[in-house]
């Protein structure tokens, strides 16, 4: 055991309590939870996750929710990023500065205060409460962070292979499919991650946009639980919610965690 | 043909990003509420007049801006020493990695339930802890004095990945050799953080700075289910006081007035920081 060793288990400590927490009390029944005199062996218990799977609706409802949406913006996103990342590197490098300078404000942009103005225009589009219509601002939010990342790996392709291929008569379309596209795939594969897990993540206009209890996303339903108990608050269904609910995603990150990490780093440097 | 493939990314973001700031500078000039039958009624400035005059409006800018600044520079320290720790070379690190990395990846709205659990008092292990040390309950949830602290702590708890992420980036930007170098004239390694890390490293917490400082600003998931903005709105930030307008009081005019306001108010500070960092020449070695 040396001072790294220490170190390194206080972080982990840190980060990892708070989640092993949640899922201890996820089996924990209610009186032992408010009762640390409960004895050990009667302290177990499934009831959380029994009550959430059978209530109305129930509680994988949600996952399946997020899950679909989370897709959704996902594809819409690269599709709209690719051609445009594509189009802003052939921009005169004067044009491309001053885009560039765009999208970054956009990326630091606090997007919650656009709720409001979006929910108008859902409401006269008539797109509130349909759960795949939140697609649509999740896209656009998460254009700047995906342009920066695309930008950057075209930037990062030698630029004599796309006259070359021009030359061999591929029209736009085929040089895309079969030559630049391909070639970028690591930076997509980031980009979708981080676009995933922020459509998966968001609140606010989630919360705003729906309010049918079988549209809601993880996020909102969770909060919405929050709420609806101020005082006596059911924390051991709770804390099954956040187990159910964290898995899938925890389960990424440790599939993908390359990806994010070098989406985060790349998105943050070369923006 | 270049300008269809930007078109729909940038229609897109145009809708999204620019028309609700036109919208909001236009409805912050009118009346829309209930009173006016949530019907837009021009009303001159009496928006902004009221903003001016607006205790709750300015007690929650103070609120917020407390919140990032605390937030946001202890999340910077602890993220500058993980990412040294990360930094070297040990077996495992890779997996280390990627577990400190879950808070930041879960929905802030599900962790801030989790840690009102663990805030929670009288059963929350937080209490256990103090009441080992024999002290008695501490209330932290329903103490305005203090309860701002446990949005701080989760926020760190949630967001130091992130920074450390990009401070780690950056670490593996700098030249083993030139460590080697200083500590061949005889250097010390917390002389070697001062004079050839932290220089090195400026960019990337400026850049981190100015990202979660702009985020922290605009908090709003966290505080509305950590503390709901209580106990007695001592929690309370701009963009929660922003949605009640809407949601709860449905006032979209003065909604529309404290986002614009805050968000003036944000640039302002930004502007007016980079400024001073510019004339103190902290930037200096970036320009070189």
């Amino acid at each position: 055991m040396n001072r790294r060793h220490l170190w390194i288990s206080l972080l982990l400590i840190w980060s990892l309590a708070p989640m092993l927490w949640q899922l201890i009390s996820s089996f924990t029944t209610t009186a032992a939870l408010v009762d640390g005199a409960v004895p050990f062996v009667q302290r177990w218990t499934l009831i959380h996750y029994r009550q959430l799977l059978s209530s109305d609706p129930p509680f994988w409802r949600f996952l399946l929710n997020s899950t679909a949406l989370a897709s959704a913006s996902t594809v819409l996103t690269i599709t709209l990023a690719i051609p445009a990342a594509y189009g802003l590197v052939r921009l005169p490098q004067r044009w491309l500065r001053t885009s560039r300078a765009l999208i970054a404000g956009a990326a630091l942009f606090p997007y919650v205060l656009l709720f409001l103005a979006l929910l108008e225009l859902a409401r006269s589009l008539n797109l509130g409460n349909s759960l795949l219509a939140l697609a649509i601002p999740y896209s656009a939010l998460s254009l700047p962070l995906a342009l920066l990342l695309l930008t950057a790996a075209f930037e990062g392709l030698p630029k004599d292979l796309d006259d070359a291929a021009k030359l061999e008569g591929m029209s736009l379309m085929q040089r895309l499919r079969w030559v630049l596209i391909p070639l970028i795939t690591p930076a997509t594969a980031s980009t979708a991650i981080l676009v995933f897990l922020f459509a998966w993540n968001e609140y606010p206009i989630a919360l705003t946009w729906l309010s049918r209890s079988d549209q809601l996303t993880l996020p909102v339903a969770m909060a919405r639980i929050a709420g609806s108990s101020v005082y006596s608050v059911p924390y051991g269904a709770y804390a099954a919610a956040t187990v159910i609910g964290a898995v899938p995603l925890l389960l990424l990150v440790l599939l993908f965690q390359r990806q994010i990490v070098s989406g985060l780093t790349n998105g943050a440097v070369k923006g | 043909m270049t300008w269809l493939l930007l078109m729909p990314a940038a229609l897109l973001m145009a809708l999204v990003f620019g028309w609700p700031m036109l919208r909001y500078a236009w409805l912050s000039f009118h009346a829309d509420s209930v009173l006016t039958g949530l019907v837009p009624v021009a009303n001159g400035g009496a928006n902004w007049l009221r903003l001016l005059a607006d205790d709750r409006f300015w007690q929650d800018v103070l609120q917020t801006g407390r919140f990032a600044l605390v937030s946001v520079t202890a999340e910077l320290f602890l993220a500058l020493l993980i990412a040294l720790l990360l930094d070297q070379r040990w077996r495992g690190r890779g997996a280390v990695r990627a577990l400190t990395l879950l808070p930041w990846a879960l929905p802030t709205t599900m962790m801030a339930l989790g840690w009102r659990w663990i805030f929670n008092t009288p059963y929350g292990p937080l209490e256990a802890v103090t009441a080992s040390f024999g002290l008695g309950p501490l209330n932290l949830m329903a103490s305005p004095q203090w309860t701002w602290l446990a949005t701080v702590v989760t926020d760190v708890w949630k967001t130091t990945p992130f920074i450390t992420l990009i401070l780690l980036a950056g670490l593996q930007t700098i030249p083993a050799d030139l460590f080697e170098a200083f500590r061949l004239e005889g250097g010390r390694s917390m002389q070697a953080l001062r004079e050839i890390t932290l220089p090195l490293l400026l960019p990337y917490i400026l850049l981190s700075l100015l990202f979660r400082l702009a985020q922290a600003f605009g908090v709003f998931d966290l505080i509305q289910v950590l503390t709901g903005g209580g106990p007695a709105g001592s929690t309370e930030s701009l963009a929660l006081y922003a949605y009640l307008n809407a949601m709860r009081f449905l006032d979209f005019g003065y909604s529309a007035t404290v986002m614009l306001g805050g968000f003036v108010l944000l640039s302002l500070s930004i502007l007016l920081g980079a400024l001073a960092l510019r004339l103190s020449g902290a930037l200096r070695p970036l320009q070189s």
